[in-house]
């Protein structure tokens, strides 16, 4: 079996599934990558069980043939040869030798048919979006996400359609982020999934601002998203996301609007000198003037204000920098407006003029 | 100075009964059981038992003796009315453990007298208020002052000034000093080293090679009768976390899930009696044939409630991959303490709900302290177990 390729071509969809590959494997073969060649070009797939990705690459393959080598090496390999060279990959008896110019490689492989697949039940439900729209969804929301959350269902992303509208929603308990936008063919699909953390992430990375289509194909246990030369699909985590409609506030009577670059960099100087810890600052709201103010526990302290169209009372209330300055980072608007109503209850952070993003952050007692 | 008391547990039982004393009486594991020898009293150990030995080897050596399941309670009761006393001779006292302290007692000649006196002043009123004996080492560091305190006991009170450490330490076996286990003497019995002199003619090179950087250099320093000085009062502590070994392995998820439960009681009840809040939960388990593992996980924010602590310690087990499989010992602890002071609510427990908790904790721990540990505890739903 021979397989012939300009560098490029290998090292793209390599970069792609390499991404899945873990540092560190509960099965050795799940540190190699899957080939199957054919007459077209071949096939690469990398999986850890819970997601797997799987993409096309146009080389030159003389015949079908699968194989599976080492994920890292082979991407380390490819990345430090010369732009555009080209590469051969022979397999002779149990090792593959892959030669480039002087350059000459003897892999290890393992048996392509110990390759453990993903495979998902029958899918029941279905519907299209395109890629920006989707990339979207999920770059709006997934800083949201909790990180090794005992409340495991919050270490992943919601994906909600219904109404013809698909939403994502996201939070560790202390804050949250949601995003919808309209889906392109409804056809009357109604539900709810969770999708885990590494699955939202490998897709952020993955999918492109374009209009072309992405296929979503939902199971009882599994979603799959088709392109047109990538498949993606991950497990489901299977679990009850909380109401999260009942969190994002309607009753704030205060509303803030702000300059969005103003205030994104006035908490970026203040939060320097905020505890590193907690990270909680000060918020001062007065008519036109919002007063910012942090310490830390060497008593060091920083004072910053900016002006703010405001007419409301006097509010005086913390928060984890942090938190905000991730949703400022995220809304595209020029404005922000914050929705407020007193210093125990939470805020919510929209567009200006559109509230297909809302962001709710808790409030630090200081 | 160092200060230990003699046979703790077992003097505390022979005070309490009179019948004991003279007798050999061992405080630990159930007799027929597993578990080890937790004290044992003077009389006990002409028979070669130790603390630490199993309770089988125990039994072997002397069947007579008096076996005795410790009554935490009541020592603990004995050490608070001694580091009571501690505290009015010194104002530096560090607690090391409930039989143990250092004090620092320079300084106090004009007020005490010499070191010497403040020893049997220190003796005099610890046995004054719980009538219990203790033996007392006075050196020019913790080290000269631990081995100093073992070195006549019990009841004894050795003094060793500054220039009398050496001819103090030389004599003595490697054995006793810090942090030479088996291995350790093992290896210096392989150089032929049997006495703090002899290894003190090692040079540094030689031991470091033999035992790594630290340890080498920490034992050609103790061979040199140097030792830390520094004493520090109570000490925050780390971590705070409770196990259980059982009788006979167990593999009923039930019996371990309200043994963790059990166990997330005492933790959550220690963190809110002294005020801390963990971030870090820990969990251990140890399977037949002594394999222990412990699994450690950040939290999202630090708890001190029993249903917190019970729920991420049996989270850990369930992603540890060892349910099922038969368990030795269960355990938990909390630790990386954060105050509560910048607490951010969660958005799906309603502060109310916060209260509430805040509340029922409140009164748990308050009944625990009326009635005893252990009197009321949560419930389980039916069917939920």
């Amino acid at each position: 079996m021979k397989i012939s390729t300009d560098r490029d071509t290998l090292l793209k969809p390599l970069q792609l599934v390499g991404g899945v590959v873990e540092k560190r494997q509960t099965l050795p073969i799940l540190a190699n990558v899957l080939i199957n060649t054919g007459k077209d070009g071949m096939t690469l797939t990398a999986t850890d069980m819970e997601v797997e990705m799987s993409t096309h690459a146009k080389v030159e393959c003389d015949t079908e043939h699968d194989l599976t080598l080492p994920a890292r090496k082979l991407l380390d390999i490819c990345r430090s040869l010369p732009e555009h060279a080209t590469i051969q990959i022979n397999v002779e008896g149990d090792r593959a030798v892959l030669r480039s110019g002087k350059s000459r490689f003897t892999i290890g492989m393992l048996p392509a048919q110990d390759y453990p697949a993903i495979d998902p039940a029958l899918s029941s439900e279905r519907f299209t979006l395109t890629q920006k729209k989707l990339k979207h969804l999920i770059d709006k929301c997934h800083f949201a996400m909790a990180q090794q959350d005992v409340r495991y269902y919050l270490n992943g992303m919601l994906l909600e359609v219904g109404d013809g509208q698909v939403r994502t929603v996201a939070t560790d308990g202390h804050r949250l982020a949601l995003s919808e936008t309209e889906v392109d063919d409804p056809n009357g699909i109604d539900l709810q999934v969770i999708l885990p953390r590494k699955a939202v992430i490998e897709l952020s990375r993955l999918l492109e601002e374009s209009d072309n289509p992405v296929e979503i194909e939902i199971s009882s246990n599994h979603i799959r998203f088709r392109m047109q030369e990538t498949v993606f699909t991950s497990k489901l985590i299977d679990g009850k996301y909380p109401d999260y409609q009942r969190v994002i506030p309607t009753g704030s009577d205060k509303q803030v609007f702000s300059d969005r670059e103003m205030l994104r960099q006035a908490l970026q100087r203040t939060s320097i000198l905020s505890n590193e810890k907690y990270r909680g600052i000060r918020f001062h709201f007065t008519s036109g003037l919002l007063q910012l103010l942090a310490h830390n526990p060497e008593q060091e302290e920083a004072e910053d204000q900016i002006e703010i169209d405001y007419d409301g009372e006097e509010l005086i209330i913390g928060f984890n920098v942090g938190y905000l300055i991730e949703v400022l980072n995220v809304i595209d608007s020029e404005q922000v407006c914050m929705h407020l109503s007193d210093a125990n209850n939470s805020c919510l952070i929209t567009n200006k003029d559109d509230d297909s993003n809302r962001y709710v952050i808790m409030p630090m007692r200081l | 100075m160092h200060l230990d008391m003699d046979a703790f547990f077992a003097a505390v039982e022979q005070r309490d009964h009179p019948e004991y004393r003279g007798r050999p009486l061992v405080v630990g594991a159930r007799p027929g059981g597993r578990g080890v020898v937790s004290t044992c009293s003077y009389e006990a150990r002409r028979y070669g038992i130790r603390s630490a030995m199993p309770i089988s080897e125990a039994c072997r050596r002397c069947p007579d003796a008096i076996y005795l399941r410790p009554d935490m309670a009541r020592y603990t009761e004995a050490s608070r009315r001694v580091m009571a006393v501690l505290d009015e001779v010194s104002p530096l006292v560090e607690q090391v453990s409930v039989n143990e302290a250092y004090l620092d007692i320079s300084g106090l000649e004009r007020l005490f007298g010499s070191p010497a006196r403040i020893g049997r002043l220190t003796k005099r009123k610890v046995f004054e208020a719980v009538g219990l004996t203790c033996s007392v080492g006075i050196g020019p560091n913790r080290l000269i002052a631990k081995l100093a305190s073992d070195y006549r006991k019990p009841d004894g009170i050795t003094l060793v000034a500054p220039d009398a450490v050496q001819a103090f330490l030389d004599p003595m076996p490697v054995a006793n000093l810090r942090g030479v286990g088996p291995v350790t003497l093992g290896l210096l019995q392989r150089l032929g080293i049997r006495t703090v002199a002899q290894l003190r003619a090692l040079p540094l090179e030689l031991l470091q090679a033999h035992l790594g950087e630290r340890g080498g250099s920490h034992l050609h320093a103790q061979a040199r009768g140097r030792g830390s000085d520094r004493i520090e009062a109570a000490g925050q502590r780390q971590s705070v976390s409770k196990e259980t070994t059982f009788g006979q392995d167990v593999s009923d998820i039930h019996v371990l899930k309200n043994c963790l439960r059990q166990l997330a009681s005492d933790v959550g009840h220690t963190l809110r009696r002294e005020g801390l809040r963990g971030r870090v939960a820990t969990f251990k388990v140890r399977l037949p044939g002594f394999e222990t593992h412990t699994r450690q996980r950040r939290l999202g924010e630090a708890v001190d409630s029993d249903v917190a602590i019970y729920k991420s310690a049996w989270a850990l087990y369930e992603a540890s991959g060892f349910i099922g499989r038969p368990v030795r010992l269960i355990g938990l602890g909390m630790s990386g303490w954060e105050e509560e002071a910048a607490v951010i609510e969660d958005l799906f427990t309603p502060r109310e709900a916060r209260d509430r908790e805040r509340r029922l904790y409140g009164a748990l721990d308050e009944m625990a302290l009326k009635f005893g540990h252990r009197a009321v505890s949560l419930g389980v739903k039916k069917g939920r177990g």
